[in-house]
């Protein structure tokens, strides 16, 4: 399959072009925190309850509070119909965002208790984890969980040997590489670093510079989502 | 401790139907404003987003190919499950489908089926297979009434799919054979009052609950009592009319009394 | 017709950087390499010193506030409080000046039943005790409760009182806020139901200015006007 014809890939874009996102904070009226967000074909929605009270109460630590993260693919999400449930591959999901967006969360300020993040895959279209990632950090903001920064991640790879940023479904699936990148932007540290395929350390060194650009222009939107959701220009 | 109602709020509740009132206004029939909202999903065969107030619901319908089951070779196969996903309510803990999560996908399931909603002897394919349609219910906020809003986005996420033909080899994309339109109009009995569409606070206080299917010519479909209370025959014979009644104006309003989504 | 709300202070999100200045740094931010930064997605006010004021969030009880509880449990010596806080809080039978057996707590207070607690104490641990606001336990047995974040709470209440005295003076009924945004309102029915209803207006408009005015004006078209029965 070729990938790339005149500069551009399968879809239009150019190499280091992001897909058309959408982010909308507070969408659920049960939950703490909300944010839905469409990243391409993805359409996802996150909720944080929390903090509040671990149950079954052994799990709580004194000292601070845990972090729960939940990623679950509705059954409809996919081409063919997915059984509900938990299957490997969202349990460690939901591990490497859960560990993506716990070091900026400031734990200590509430002892014994839990930050639950649940991500619903509505449909999918590839870099579902990182528009999950995108969407749950929105969500704990909104939720008004004291963190250091925000957590913006995409998904970085390579097809016909050119490096490209927010792989959509055929790249990720057939293309050379697939790297999914989390960071705080501001500091530049990385929270999550995956990768699968073949990359030489040039590319490797390239697809993280275009990964961190990909993820500070992310980082943009999730602000202003946020603020636009006070701005009030809005009719009651 | 999410479980446990205010006293006070329990009080006020009793004390406003006494007076044939409700917390938020409404009158005892009237429904919270309903949305629906289809074709969401494009990866789904069919999809509808449900709200009823601020209940919201996600339905996908699958449609694929596969294997009858054995001692119904000519009969196209419905499957129906609801997610009560952590995310819609506090109370919601991850894990396979408890007792309510089960309750609501057979109710949805039979007021489908039995309604003859689907044609399933239409279902039959050349090779031996059948369409299977899975109705996939996900609920994304609860704030009372989940069956209504489930069943309602079950209807519409079956009228709004396609069976997916040219993907198989079948010939054109079709929609599904709808035969039927069953509506759920779901009631509570507070201390003998009757009221349609439970809110969150009303569901919880009520001692039971009562969901009534019916279709197009006002024919019952489906019926659940739920919760641990009881009913005179009376009582029920009223609502059963009431929440017929009922679900010809909410189909009415918003499929404009067919079901041409 | 779009309605712009003027908002009175910048609205930030975790990470935004507030000042260059670190000894400028209070609530709701953190200091690194002599700068701060924002904790919260909140309101930036910056005075003397700069501090992000929270938009949500959960309720940490301090020492000394006053609250409305409900109860959720009784064990043996302890009622187990729903003070809606990430913690639960224990009230004492001894904080209570009658002499309480434990068989007669139930009847004194039960689940499901609400009070007016002061907090006595907060361990590291987040343990909280209670005590009645004063005097004997009362329960509440009357009137209506309404809940908004306990970050409204200030603005419910208004600069030196301002916007619960305006309400109170307005409309025939008493209101008891609570620092964890428990709201009990207990008067003439009408009354209680137009108190609700400005009050979850103020919860919805806390973060815009001239909303004192606009509550006044809304009272008074309530309470002259044609006030239609819904």
């Amino acid at each position: 399959m070729e990938f790339m014809k005149n500069g551009k890939r399968i879809d239009d874009r150019l190499p280091n072009e992001l897909r058309p996102i959408k982010f909308e904070v507070g969408p659920l009226e049960r939950a703490d925190g909300s944010c839905y967000v469409e990243h391409g074909g993805n359409k996802i929605i996150a909720a944080v309850y929390g903090p509040r009270a671990v149950h079954p109460r052994h799990l709580q630590e004194a000292n601070r509070a845990i972090i729960r993260y939940r990623y679950n693919m509705a059954s409809f999400s996919v081409e063919e119909r997915r059984r509900p449930g938990p299957d490997r591959r969202s349990i460690e999901i939901s591990k490497v965002s859960r560990e993506a967006i716990d070091p900026v969360i400031i734990k200590e300020f509430y002892p014994r208790s839990t930050i639950d993040i649940f991500v619903e895959i509505l449909q999918a279209d590839a870099g579902t984890r990182s528009a999950g990632i995108n969407a749950a950090s929105v969500a704990l903001a909104d939720a008004g969980v004291p963190m250091r920064g925000l957590i913006s991640s995409c998904a970085v790879g390579k097809v016909d040997d050119t490096v490209v940023l927010d792989l959509v479904k055929e790249e990720d699936n057939y293309g050379q590489a697939d790297m999914p990148v989390a960071m705080d932007v501001r500091t530049g540290e990385v929270t999550l670093l995956q990768m699968d395929g073949h990359l030489t350390l040039d590319e490797f060194e390239q697809a993280l510079e275009l990964g961190k650009i990909g993820c500070a222009s992310i980082a943009e939107m999730q602000r202003e989502a946020l603020i636009q959701k006070y701005r009030g220009e809005e009719d009651e | 401790m999410n479980d446990v109602i205010a006293e006070i709020r329990r009080d006020y509740i009793y004390g406003l139907a006494k007076r044939s009132e409700r917390a938020d206004g409404r009158a005892l029939d009237e429904y919270r404003p309903i949305q629906v909202e289809v074709g969401l999903i494009g990866k789904a065969e069919g999809s509808a987003r449900v709200k009823i107030g601020n209940t919201q619901v996600l339905v996908g319908v699958k449609v694929q190919p596969g294997e009858p089951f054995p001692d119904a070779p000519d009969t196209g196969v419905i499957i129906t499950n609801v997610e009560l996903v952590p995310l819609a309510s506090p109370s919601f803990e991850p894990g396979p489908p408890d007792e309510n999560a089960i309750e609501l996908a057979r109710v949805v399931d039979r007021g489908v089926r039995e309604s003859g909603a689907i044609d399933l002897s239409q279902l039959t394919l050349p090779d031996g297979k059948v369409w299977l349609i899975f109705i996939d219910v996900h609920v994304l906020d609860h704030d009372g009434n989940l069956m209504d809003a489930a069943a309602l986005g079950a209807l519409a996420a079956l009228v709004n799919a396609k069976k997916p033909c040219e993907r198989y080899g079948y010939g054109p994309d079709a929609p599904l054979p709808i035969k039927e339109s069953p509506i759920a109009v779901t009631a509570v009995d507070l201390d003998g009052e009757i009221m349609l569409d439970p809110s969150l606070d009303e569901e919880t206080i009520a001692s039971s609950r009562i969901t009534v299917i019916s279709g197009l010519q006002g024919a019952l479909a489906g019926m659940q009592k739920s919760g641990t209370g009881t009913l005179s025959v009376e009582e029920i014979a009223r609502i059963v009319k009431l929440a017929s009644s009922k679900a010809m104006q909410i189909r009415d309003d918003l499929f404009g009394g067919s079901t041409d989504g | 017709m779009k309605k712009q709300e003027k908002l009175d202070k910048t609205i930030v999100v975790p990470g935004d950087l507030l000042s260059e200045d670190a000894t400028k740094a209070a609530e709701g931010t953190y200091v690194e390499n002599e700068k701060v930064y924002s904790l919260i997605y909140g309101l930036a006010d910056e005075r003397e010193k700069v501090r992000v004021i929270p938009l949500s969030g959960k309720y940490l009880p301090a020492i000394g506030d006053v609250v409305i509880g409900m109860v959720s449990d009784i064990s043996f010596s302890n009622w187990k409080v729903d003070i809606n806080s990430p913690y639960e809080a224990l009230m004492h039978i001894s904080e209570d000046p009658r002499r309480i057996e434990s068989s007669e707590m139930a009847k004194i207070m039960g689940v499901g039943d609400l009070a007016i607690f002061k907090v006595v104490d907060v361990d590291p641990s987040m343990k909280i005790e209670l005590a009645p606001r004063e005097g004997q336990l009362r329960v509440l047995r009357s009137g209506r409760i309404v809940e908004v974040s306990y970050t409204k709470v200030p603005r419910v209440i208004g600069r030196a009182g301002s916007m619960i005295s305006l309400l109170k003076s307005k409309l025939d009924v008493n209101i008891f806020v609570g620092k964890n945004g428990r709201i009990w309102i207990n008067g003439k029915a009408e009354d209680e139901d137009l108190a609700v209803e400005v009050i979850k207006r103020i919860e919805q408009e806390a973060h815009t200015s001239g909303l004192t005015d606009r509550i006044t004006k809304l009272l008074e078209e309530e309470k002259h006007g044609v006030h239609e029965k819904r």
